[in-house]
């Protein structure tokens, strides 16, 4: 399954401060659901396809459990049961992207990565103050890509959100 | 001075300075155990009936009295002289072996010198007070008491702290106040104990007999300098001289291979510059001038003044030579005079830029005419003259003019010859290879041969191998199978520290917890040299202040009731370390009261620790009982131990790290706390477990037990909880399956396997599917971001690339208790 599927290094180098500027404003884009998604290019390390996840017990659903990449065990997090959305099977195209923030590098499975964009500052809107559920924090903004809207992760947020850190306890 | 020369040297004081009081303390410790009371009549069975002494005990110590130290009278009848004094074993006895005392001294005095050197004036002060104490007792002008013993560790105390201080900010401003008090206490102790040694006069009056000498033998000794040089100073100060100029050379070649190196500079510096001491303070006049005047060299060199690197290095090399042969000197009992010490101080400010550039030597040996220069054998003028019309042999030209003899000029040659073949003799000489390496760069090496040996397990049974004739393979697999294994091994060999370090703080920790308590204790330390894993060995440290703490102050008895018990007076405690099976085993062992059963049970029965009255309790199980959170059966809480925390810190703690206590104890006979420890905390004795077709690993340390359980030996209870009994014991189980949630093959408890695990003190049985067999497991963490999760300690890869869980019967069990609670 996994073996086939191409692996997209998008580059280890990426956190470096020197390559901020390069990463200044590029999304990687991705689609959950019915609805594309982007979140900042600097926190992604690499996009692997899906693998044989351990399961760990008493973890909240969105943890899918760990698994090993490269020697390296890291968390797994379902983005679509992150957001209460339906979940479905992972197929050939469901992916990982493994994203490194503070130091710790964890992988969001996601049903389809899209690519690369740029969306200037000025394209990109607040998120929506009238929110309906709980999921609109996780949000940066709307960017406007032509006549599509990105929804914008914050991954900190999507991350670290309260909600998690009461769980780790 | 340089910032940078500064960072680097105050790194290099710390850290030498830390060394310095690891080996300081025991030291001072014993010397204060060795020295008592003499007397010197009783002592030295003295039949003298005038002496003032005979039959009496007085605090005036007899050196000093009538012996023949400072204003001694000198009418003792059994020695001669001073020397004869402060060889004598009342002496000896009383104020501590000499060569002990120096050994103390000599870091003191280093650490003195290289904190003023860096202008750490608190350490400085604090160091200097202690020296001055040591001096006065090595003297024999004081009197050593306990006191003293308890000034010179709380001085050590102080320079552990300044030294954690001086590590943060770089410097001991803050300390200062602190310092002075402590200065000012020692000093007030030296003042009181030279007050009381000061004879008093009228009792000498009254013993004074004519034939008492009237001339004092230490009184033309100006007061600072009475210091009595022994054989055993000098013999030190030898070792520690060849030792320094040693460094000094290897210093300067590596210096001459690469000039711009300033942390070389830096490094020779204070080589010299503690030369420099040593023999200012055996007062070998030459030596310490000769290496002053390399100091300054050394020391214009490091700020910076431009000079020809090469030949300031040259030179030192041939001074550090004649430092050297007069060191030989020193040990072959010369006074270590150097012969034309005045040339080779010339040729220093020669090469100092404020002074004539003169040329200084070249390429390797000096030349010969520079030799009979410096020897005084013949005058600068003759050498140079005779360099003029130099065609023939220098030697052979100056016999002519007859400036020198025939015997000079040979000697000479001799010399040239010697100093030619001793420079080629440091060119081979290697230096020891030791280096300090910053521990997270050893941890991601261990880190990464951990992740070797996985990929190695991947590789070598790859599933796309299965079922294929791979002779070679097999051969080559085998071959690497070894390799990384010995590679695993001696990654872990680094990491391996003696105990010896942590088992002496503990020296310490005895006679402070003695003088507080007032019972003696005869300390000993077995196999120090056992090496354990270096975080090991930072875990085990509280345990072992805890349960040491524990053994004196609870274990045993106090002195008169020992002495009533029919047990000697002075208590025993015993720290020992020794390997067995891939474990390490640490034993405390006292020979005090033991653990009274009645008391821990009744205590723990009325904090309701144990259920019913716990007669069904095995001893052992009893004994465990101390590990719980809030227990103490101590009557009264001193400010030591007794507050019911300690234990069951030192059992998680213990635990930790895989490892678990055993407790043996006999009433009145003493208690036994035995550590079993693992070798590492990287990789564990796992068994590998199935449920499903999931795989857990269960560390062998916690394993008690495993069996089929016949379908009677089942007990269900009320509310669903089921038991299995074992001989006397039920035990409740625990379905794997149930807890994570998978699918197991089995669900009737007699066709599975049951694992007895066993942790804080109980018991829990795990039910499991099939038990796969026992493997090295290297331990990972699951990542920070999901914290820990109910029963499991950490994760480990298995050879074909999956994750598989690591349980801890520990954290399990509190799953259970929770679970039961709901």
């Amino acid at each position: 399954m996994a073996d086939n599927q191409s692996k997209v290094i998008v580059g280890d180098d990426l956190n470096d401060e020197e390559d901020e500027d390069t990463q200044k404003d590029k999304f990687l884009t991705f689609h959950v659901g019915n609805e594309d998604y982007g979140i900042d290019i600097r926190y992604v390390t690499e996009i692997i396809g899906i693998q044989r996840i351990t399961e760990i017990p008493d973890m909240p659903a969105f943890i899918k459990g760990v698994i090993n990449l490269r020697g390296q065990v890291i968390p797994i997090m379902d983005v679509r049961t992150r957001f209460n959305l339906e979940s479905r099977d992972y197929d050939d195209r469901t992916c990982i992207m493994v994203v490194n923030i503070n130091q710790t590098s964890i992988g969001l499975v996601v049903d389809t990565v899209s690519e690369v964009i740029d969306i200037p500052e000025s394209q990109i809107e607040p998120p929506p103050r009238a929110g309906k559920g709980t999921e609109s924090r996780y949000l940066k903004g709307m960017g406007k890509v032509e006549d599509e809207v990105k929804i914008l992760l914050d991954v900190n947020k999507l991350l670290f959100d309260d909600e998690l850190e009461q769980i780790a306890k | 001075m340089p910032e940078e020369f500064d960072d680097e040297l105050t790194q290099a004081f710390i850290q030498e300075g830390r060394e310095f009081i690891e080996q300081l303390e025991p030291s001072i410790i014993e010397l204060g155990q060795n020295c008592q009371e003499a007397v010197c009549w009783e002592m030295m069975n003295c039949d003298h009936s005038e002496c003032p002494r005979h039959n009496k005990k007085l605090y005036i110590p007899c050196w000093l009295h009538t012996g023949f130290v400072d204003k001694g009278r000198g009418v003792c009848a059994l020695a001669k002289s001073k020397q004869d004094c402060l060889s004598c074993r009342v002496f000896q006895a009383t104020n501590g072996n000499n060569e002990k005392v120096n050994a103390i001294f000599r870091p003191f005095h280093s650490m003195k010198g290289t904190s003023g050197f860096l202008d750490f004036k608190a350490i400085t002060q604090v160091t200097h007070t202690a020296e001055n104490l040591l001096d006065l007792i090595r003297s024999g002008e004081i009197k050593f008491t306990r006191d003293h013993i308890d000034l010179l560790c709380r001085a050590l105390d102080f320079i552990k702290e300044a030294l954690d201080h001086v590590e943060d900010c770089l410097n001991d401003h803050a300390l200062e106040a602190q310092a002075n008090s402590l200065a000012s206490t020692i000093q007030k102790a030296i003042e009181k104990a030279k007050a009381k040694c000061c004879p008093d006069e009228k009792s000498i009056a009254e013993a004074d007999t004519p034939a008492a000498p009237a001339g004092d033998a230490g009184a033309d000794i100006p007061a600072d300098f009475r210091i009595e040089i022994t054989p055993e100073m000098v013999k030190g100060f030898i070792e520690e001289a060849d030792e320094l100029l040693q460094q000094m050379e290897q210093g300067l070649l590596d210096w001459l291979k690469s000039p711009d190196d300033m942390g070389l500079i830096s490094e020779l510096f204070r080589a010299i510059h503690s030369f420099k001491g040593n023999c200012g303070f055996l007062s070998f006049k030459d030596l310490e001038e000769l290496s002053q005047e390399m100091e300054t060299l050394l020391e214009a060199v490091k700020s910076g003044i431009s000079m020809d690197n090469n030949k300031a290095a040259e030179l030192l090399l041939q001074l550090k030579d004649v430092l050297r042969e007069a060191v030989a000197d020193i040990s072959q009992n010369g006074k270590g005079e150097i012969e034309g010490l005045a040339g080779h101080i010339k040729a220093i400010k020669g090469i100092l830029p404020q002074g004539e550039p003169k040329s200084a030597e070249g390429e390797a040996p000096p030349f010969l005419g520079e030799i009979l220069v410096s020897d005084g054998s013949v005058s600068k003028s003759d050498v140079d003259a005779a360099l003029a019309e130099q065609e023939r042999p220098l030697g052979e030209i100056l016999i002519n003019k007859s400036a020198a003899t025939p015997e000079q000029i040979e000697q000479a040659l001799a010399k040239q010859e010697e100093v030619k073949e001793k420079q080629g003799m440091d060119r081979r000489r290697v230096k020891r290879q030791d280096m300090r390496v910053d521990v997270d760069k050893l941890d991601s090496l261990i880190n990464m041969i951990g992740e070797l040996v996985i990929a190695k397990n991947m590789l070598v049974n790859n599933p796309d191998l299965e079922g294929m004739e791979l002779e070679h393979f097999g051969k080559a697999a085998q071959q690497m199978n070894k390799i990384v294994q010995d590679l695993q091994e001696s990654a872990m060999a680094i990491r391996m520290i003696p105990v010896a370090g942590l088992f002496r703080r503990m020296i310490r920790l005895v006679h402070d917890l003695s003088v507080k308590s007032g019972k003696k204790v005869d300390f000993k330390l077995k196999g120090e040299e056992t090496e354990i894993d270096k975080t090991v060995i930072e875990l085990i440290s509280d345990p072992l202040v805890h349960l040491i703490r524990n053994s004196v102050d609870h274990g045993l008895e106090a002195p008169e009731e020992r002495v009533k018990l029919g047990k000697p007076q002075l208590g025993y405690i015993s720290l020992s370390a020794s390997h067995e099976e891939g474990k390490i085993l640490i034993t405390i062992e006292d020979d005090g009261e033991g653990l009274n059963k009645e008391k821990i049970l009744s205590k723990a029965i009325s904090k309701g620790l144990v259920e019913g009255d716990g007669s069904n309790l095995s001893e052992e199980a009893i004994f465990g009982l101390i590990f719980l959170p809030g227990f103490s059966t101590a009557e009264k809480v001193t400010d030591v131990s007794g507050r019911g925390v300690g234990m069951d810190v030192v059992k998680r703690n213990v635990e930790k790290i895989n490892g678990k206590i055993e407790v043996k104890s006999k009433k009145d006979c003493g208690t036994k706390f035995i550590l079993h420890i693992p070798l590492t905390m990287a990789i564990i004795e796992g068994m590998m477990v199935r449920v499903g077709n999931c795989k857990y690993i269960i560390p062998i340390m916690s394993i008690k037990q495993n069996f089929q359980p016949s379908p009677e030996a089942i007990t269900v209870t009320p509310d669903g909880q089921e038991l299995v009994r074992v001989r006397e014991n039920l035990i409740p189980i625990v379905r794997l399956h149930e807890l994570y949630n998978v699918t197991p093959d089995h669900k009737k408890l007699h066709e599975g396997v049951l694992i007895i695990m066993e942790a804080h003190s109980m018991n829990v049985c795990l039910f499991v599917d099939e038990l796969l067999g026992q493997q090295q497991t290297v331990i990972k963490g699951l990542s920070k971001y999901i914290g820990g999760a109910r029963g499991v300690s950490g994760c480990t890869i298995l050879g074909n690339g999956e994750i598989c869980l690591i349980l801890d019967a520990g954290s399990l069990m509190e799953g259970i208790n929770i679970k039961n609670e709901a």
